[in-house]
């Protein structure tokens, strides 16, 4: 039980274990991982995307890792710039819905190919 | 097209020739006739454009009753109708730098009448107005006005006749801060190597994406003994004695203010804020959630830190500008420090 | 090594009887090249349409842009490692059919983007309005996972390109370029007092719709790694990079990579061109700390004086980008960036969210939400529907006459971050 996956998409809800689900937005998982920095949880991937197109996407799931006594002040670095950036670039847009499903998709795939990185086998998180 | 573009021009009382320091109160006036430095202005325009009229108002009245003078001057404005508005040049002076910044915000938002300005880079006006009007770069002092009015005209002329600005060092104006993607000569690749080529034969070169230049200051050592030490408190929440004594402005402050609260408990009570950026409601139910005097009062007495220094000081964040940051933490920084207070707790919101 | 390009100038492509360039113009037979896509029995259907530069076309949504070229001498033709056998690459002949390319078109997932008008304002943004694009529409058949419809219609185009590259293989070129470089010690003999340069390519390494291979790897299994830029310039990386329109690095600019080219010319005069670092942008922290520290540390060990970096995508790209630069620059190796922006849709928002003192030369390909304007095209060739999705992103944007307002970052190209446009965003 190394990971915890803080994320919004039903599609990983469905399959993985060890969740922190965030019933909420893009936006709320992001806070929820920041809050979970402030505690000295671990951030393992980084919060967002690697492209424009899927900061229009409604689900994201971010990987952490264990609690420690001290906060790691790059992590929190990350995290705070990806509120800032995510914000700045929803300011004049919306959230792709039309699409939905196909980001659910999209991120659950990309976030197994994480685990592959990280040579977990995404069902015995 | 045969017909002039109107140019309604606005000075202070100085400028417009009524008086110095000593009319500086005096109420906005709307005179029909053209009044240097409008005067050489005009004449720059040619037979494209003319002045119709010229606004005065004294520097005090404009900042210490905005909303009557904007209403006053936004409907000369309205009525005379004219294709531009030109304000200053206000070169350093910081209340007429804030009168025609003010000003061409206002003209821009309620108007939709653009507006050419000049100011010297530091005046605390310019940050009011650069991203909305055209703030052309002139000197510190009133000797630059021949230099600033040409390239003023100039602004204005292409401004009324709808044609685009080139870039800001090439037309004299100060960098409104949007990054506008053109297409260029060459391709990035061969930028990249060129400037890598300059980096490399120690020439200069310039930088498409300058980063952000923040300010980092060390932080101080720890204080060894919290038991034995003074703290004080500084907020930049526009918390002020009901009131208002200094008039502290609730946003792009001018200056700060300093309090006597050595002989209370919490600044509930008798503060409030005027702080313009946030919603006040709660910080003014209890305004130590902005600076909370009343826990370190608490923590004086039951001795966690040796004494809260005896004054208290403020200012509004919102608007202000870096330069005026730096100014008022610097001297307050010193009054701190001659003081002999250890250490400081700094509120924002 | 020591590769020629031997460019045979294309001037139009038509359908025909038979696959062959004939003074200058490439015929395609339409019928062959389905039937040999559609050995492929993960494809349903084929369409091929042709797309000139100025005619009224839009052409969405892009998947992958890839020149035809066949090579004459040498080992490697077509793409080793993923469309033919393993070989090396970097050294012979190969007759590209310059000015033509082969577009792919396919939507993977819904929500993809990229456009490529041949015509008006839209051409002006994107440098594959300049190329005689024959566009090849894949169709997979149905119940396809989305890995093998995206690797289905990835080999599609590299096979279409590698199969029409084959027309030119007994024409003479009209130019003949010739990349040259040999070892770091043969080339440092050369040119002792020359700087010695290295180029950082980085590549979207992230999984689905967001990978780059090299010789058939993907690139997310790999640390960085050092290439000949020959072999780049031969086919060695391609793009499996579907997301990022405006940024990403389609096959064919990897073929034609331009900051590889434009040192290549600078090679021998004013710099000693040492090679190429792919490094992979991956997702998790580690794994990025360990791509830049393995990065700085292969410019280091060749010992060059300077770097150039090139990123693709946006967001989490930025902090390996920035993380490599601050390394190389603290070993005083002096680093040119070349980045995208994102300062939002009236250009004043803080460019780059990430930010290091040590970047102080970054070359900008442009604003991402810099907002074009692009008129009803004539014909629309891939999925109409896609143009709602380049709208999709905020109200008002495709209006009554079919007028499209759109984002740079939905055009093909037009940003780029190998700095292969001529985009850049100045302060204004």
């Amino acid at each position: 039980m190394k990971y915890l996956i803080a994320t919004n998409n039903p599609l990983v809800k469905k399959k993985a274990d060890n969740l922190c689900f965030v019933e909420g937005s893009y936006e709320d998982v992001l806070i929820k991982v920041r809050d979970l920095v402030y505690e000295g949880v671990e951030l393992v991937s980084h919060p967002l995307g690697a492209s424009m197109r899927m900061l229009f996407s409604p689900y994201r799931s971010i990987i952490l890792g264990q609690k420690s006594k001290t906060i790691n002040p790059f992590h929190v670095e990350i995290i705070e710039n990806s509120i800032i950036n995510y914000r700045k670039n929803l300011e004049a847009r919306k959230v792709d819905w039309v699409h939905a499903d196909d980001y659910a998709l999209i991120d659950n795939e990309l976030l197994k190919s994480t685990f592959k990185d990280l040579e977990v086998d995404f069902n015995k998180i | 097209m045969g017909e002039k573009f109107k140019v309604l021009y606005y000075v202070n009382q100085f400028f417009g020739q009524i008086g110095g320091e000593d009319k500086a109160g005096m109420k906005p006036v709307y005179k029909e006739e053209i009044i240097e430095p409008a005067m050489g202005f005009n004449g720059l325009l040619k037979d494209e454009g003319e002045v119709i009229g010229t606004l005065i108002c004294g520097d005090n009245y404009f900042n210490e009753n905005k909303e009557e003078a904007l209403s006053y001057i936004l409907n000369v404005i309205k009525e005379n109708n004219p294709d531009i508005v030109v304000t200053g040049p206000a070169f350093n002076a910081g209340r007429y730098g804030m009168a025609c910044a003010e000003i061409a915000k206002a003209v821009v938002e309620e108007l939709n009448i653009p507006v050419v300005t000049g100011m010297y880079i530091e005046n605390p006006g310019l940050d009011v107005c650069k991203s909305i009007a055209i703030v052309a770069e002139v000197s510190d002092s009133a000797a630059g006005m021949r230099k600033a009015l040409p390239t003023m005209a100039k602004l204005v002329k292409k401004i009324a006749k709808g044609e685009e600005l080139g870039l800001p060092e090439e037309e004299g104006y100060i960098p409104q801060g949007k990054r506008l993607t053109v297409i260029v000569e060459k391709r990035g690749s061969q930028r990249a190597v060129d400037m890598l080529l300059a980096r490399l034969n120690g020439e200069e070169f310039e930088t498409e994406l300058p980063m952000p230049v923040f300010d980092q200051v060390d932080p101080a050592d720890a204080i060894k003994d919290l038991s034995k030490a003074t703290i004080a408190l500084v907020t930049s929440g526009g918390m002020v004695p009901l009131g208002n004594p200094d008039r502290i402005q609730s946003a792009s402050a001018q200056k700060w203010g300093k309090y006597d609260v050595s002989k209370r408990d919490a600044l509930t009570g008798e503060y409030c804020t005027i702080h313009g950026g946030f919603d006040p409601v709660y910080a003014n139910e209890i305004p130590d959630r902005v600076a909370p005097l009343d826990m370190l009062k608490e923590y004086e007495k039951e001795g966690i830190i040796g004494k809260v220094f005896e004054y208290f000081y403020t200012t509004t964040g919102t608007g202000t500008s870096v330069g005026n940051s730096v100014k008022f933490g610097t001297e307050i920084g010193k009054e701190l420090k001659e003081a002999g207070v250890d250490g400081v707790i700094l509120t924002s919101t | 090594m020591k590769l020629e390009l031997r460019r045979i100038h294309i001037k139009d492509i038509q359908l025909g009887k038979e696959t062959a360039v004939k003074d200058g113009v490439l015929i395609v037979n339409e019928e062959e090249l389905v039937s040999k896509l559609k050995e492929d029995e993960r494809i349903k259907d084929i369409k091929i349409d042709i797309a000139r530069p100025g005619e009224k076309v839009r052409i969405i949504p892009v998947k992958d842009v890839i020149e035809p070229r066949v090579k004459i001498e040498g080992t490697g033709n077509g793409f080793p490692g993923v469309s033919s056998k393993i070989a090396q690459l970097g050294e012979g002949k190969v007759n590209v059919l310059y000015g033509a390319a082969v577009v792919t078109v396919g939507d993977i997932v819904g929500f993809q983007e990229g456009v490529i008008d041949m015509w008006g304002e839209g051409a002006k943004w994107t440098p594959f309005s300049k190329t005689y694009n024959l566009v090849v529409d894949i169709t997979p058949v149905e119940g396809l996972d989305p890995h093998s419809h995206e690797a289905t219609v990835r080999l599609a185009g590299l096979k279409a390109a590698e199969f029409i590259g084959e027309a030119g293989r007994e024409v003479t070129p009209d130019e003949v370029l010739t990349y040259e470089i040999g070892s770091h010690v043969e080339e440092t003999a050369k040119y002792p007092d020359l700087p010695k340069v290295l180029y950082v390519e980085m590549l979207i390494s992230q999984g689905l719709l967001h990978d780059g291979y090299i010789y058939g790897v993907n690139s997310q299994k790999i640390i960085p790694t050092l290439l000949h830029p020959n072999e780049e310039l031969d086919g060695a990386v391609i793009s499996g990079n579907c997301v990022a329109a405006c940024d990403k690095i389609t096959t064919y600019q990897h073929q034609n990579n331009s900051v590889i080219l434009d040192l290549y010319a600078q090679h021998g005069k004013t710099l000693n061109f040492m090679g190429v670092v792919l490094t992979p942008e991956l997702t998790t922290l580690e794994g990025k700390f360990r791509t830049c520290d393995y990065t700085a540390k292969l410019c280091k060990m060749i010992g060059v004086d300077g770097v150039i970096i090139s990123e693709e995508g946006y967001g989490n790209p930025d902090s390996d980008l920035l993380m490599i630069c601050k390394r190389l620059e603290n070993s005083g190796i002096k680093t040119v960036l070349i980045t995208d922006e994102c300062s939002g849709r009236d250009g004043m928002s803080q460019p780059l969210a990430d930010t290091a003192k040590e970047a102080v030369a970054v070359v900008s390909g442009g604003n991402v939400s810099h907002v074009v304007t692009l008129p009803p095209a004539d014909k629309v060739i891939g999925n109409d529907e896609s143009i709602a999705t380049l709208a999709g992103g905020w109200d008002g944007a495709l209006l009554e006459d079919g007028t499209l307002m759109c984002e740079l970052n939905a055009v093909i190209g037009s940003t780029s971050e190998i700095g292969y446009h001529y985009c850049t965003a100045k302060l204004y």
